[in-house]
């Protein structure tokens, strides 16, 4: 009988205290919160247009629409008998000593370049057929990249890190 | 006297003091709802503090987000606002330009009218991009656990005495910082990040696919970036000053130490 006695004695203490416990625990507290987000969008495609007249290749890279801005470079490449001379009426176009020509402006999607004048000297009086000539144009595109402070700038020499997939025909 | 000894003594007794105690105890809880006023003048007069909590997420010093206790309306509900991060960022018309640095200062307002500790989550994650028109919209869609968030360069400022960094709780994705300071009613902090960039390196990651079809394989290359989009997400706790330590590990789960109003992390 004790024992009961003590529990209910211990149960009313309880019962009292939990009262006031309620109180004790709540805390003021709040939050705010935001959210942002933006798309990015990646990858080109051009394509070169080239026209052929006295002895001259009068080359231009095109950017279609949607595609994200680029720099661009060219070089062709011909027999070693001949001789190409590079040039443009707007000044854009100049060579580095890797043999490349590199156009100064970025080229933003639906733009296109200014020509470039690619002319073939030391050609035989008896060759008619510019057929016959095998002279390759090639050019490259890099995706802009900017500076801390806005300022664009293409890195040639940065290398993709790609994951390759086999693909199912 | 024997007899009230007895009587004291007995199981009845003990049963009774029980239910008595009982009883006191469920009159006291109504004992306020019988309390009348007795009394009044007629100049009277009094004063009222109320006790509100309210912060505010602040974005290049213009309010974003916020949540205010507001003990004038009749409910005594929340006056709240859920904002949106980098809507101001570009203007009209223009790209966003991979590697350049936009300016993105964030800092916290004690908007309410009790002083308070904060701590800031920042998330930073990439989804798919919605399609279609609407490509600012911010509802949430899957997130690409397959690209880095790490590449999403949000730097932080004024961290080491201002701002602590928890890095038990931060990950790559998640960064925690606990201002140690006590931000008092109507101040704000410091701002904890200044500005923001996408790393070029999003340009450089590639998948490339091969298809090998009538003895000609084509490789087609895409950017593993290439139609994503990138999140900031920052969420600003507060909690009171007053027994602040038991505050923090109540309502944040986090054990600090606050002495004489700074706050470190244990």
């Amino acid at each position: 009988m004790k024992k009961k006695t003590t529990i209910l004695a211990a149960l009313a203490v309880i019962l009292t205290l939990s009262a006031a416990s309620g109180s004790a625990w709540a805390y003021f507290t709040t939050y705010a919160q935001a959210r942002g987000s933006y798309p990015i969008e990646l990858g080109d495609r051009t394509t070169v247009e080239e026209d052929f007249s006295a002895w001259t290749k009068h080359v231009s890279i095109k950017s279609e629409p949607d595609s994200e801005p680029v720099y661009i470079r060219v070089r062709a490449f011909c027999g070693a008998a001949y001789q190409l001379v590079y040039s443009d009426a707007s000044g854009k176009w100049s060579p580095d000593s890797d043999g490349y020509y590199y156009y100064s402006d970025v080229v933003k999607g639906g733009e296109a370049t200014d020509v470039l004048d690619i002319k073939i000297e030391n050609v035989p009086e008896d060759i008619k057929d510019p057929a016959s000539f095998n002279v390759v144009v090639i050019y490259e595109t890099t995706p802009v990249l900017y500076r801390e402070d806005g300022t664009p700038y293409a890195d040639w020499s940065a290398k993709v890190d790609a994951k390759t997939v086999e693909g199912s025909v | 006297m024997k007899k009230i000894k007895q009587f004291l003594t007995s199981p009845a007794a003990t049963v009774a003091a029980f239910v008595l105690a009982v009883a006191l105890l469920l009159f006291s809880s109504i004992g306020g709802a019988r309390a009348a006023l007795a009394y009044y003048s007629e100049n009277y007069s009094t004063r009222v503090q109320m006790y509100d909590i309210g912060v505010t997420l602040e974005e290049n010093g213009k309010s974003v987000s916020w949540r205010n206790y507001d003990t004038n309306s009749s409910d005594g509900s929340w006056n709240e606002s859920a904002g949106a991060l980098l809507t101001q960022m570009l203007p009209k018309g223009e790209q966003l330009q991979i590697g350049r640095k936009y300016k993105e200062e964030l800092r916290v307002k004690n908007t309410g009218t009790i002083n308070q500790y904060v701590r800031v989550s920042i998330y930073k994650y990439w989804t798919n991009a919605p399609k279609g028109e609407n490509q600012n919209e911010t509802e949430s869609s899957a997130k690409r656990i397959d690209l880095s968030p790490n590449l999403i360069k949000l730097h932080l400022a004024n961290t080491g005495n201002k701002w602590l960094v928890d890095e038990s709780a931060s990950t790559t994705e998640r960064t925690v910082l606990y201002y140690s300071k006590l931000l008092k009613s109507g101040d704000t902090t410091p701002i904890f990040a200044d500005s923001f960039s996408i790393d070029g390196m999003v340009a450089t990651k590639v998948t490339q696919t091969t298809e090998t079809k009538d003895g000609y394989t084509t490789v087609t290359t895409s950017y593993d970036y290439d139609g994503a989009q990138f999140c900031i997400e920052a969420k600003v706790d507060a909690v009171q000053e007053h027994n602040a330590e038991d505050a923090v590990w109540s309502a944040w789960g986090k054990r600090v130490t606050v002495d004489n109003g700074t706050l470190s992390l244990d």
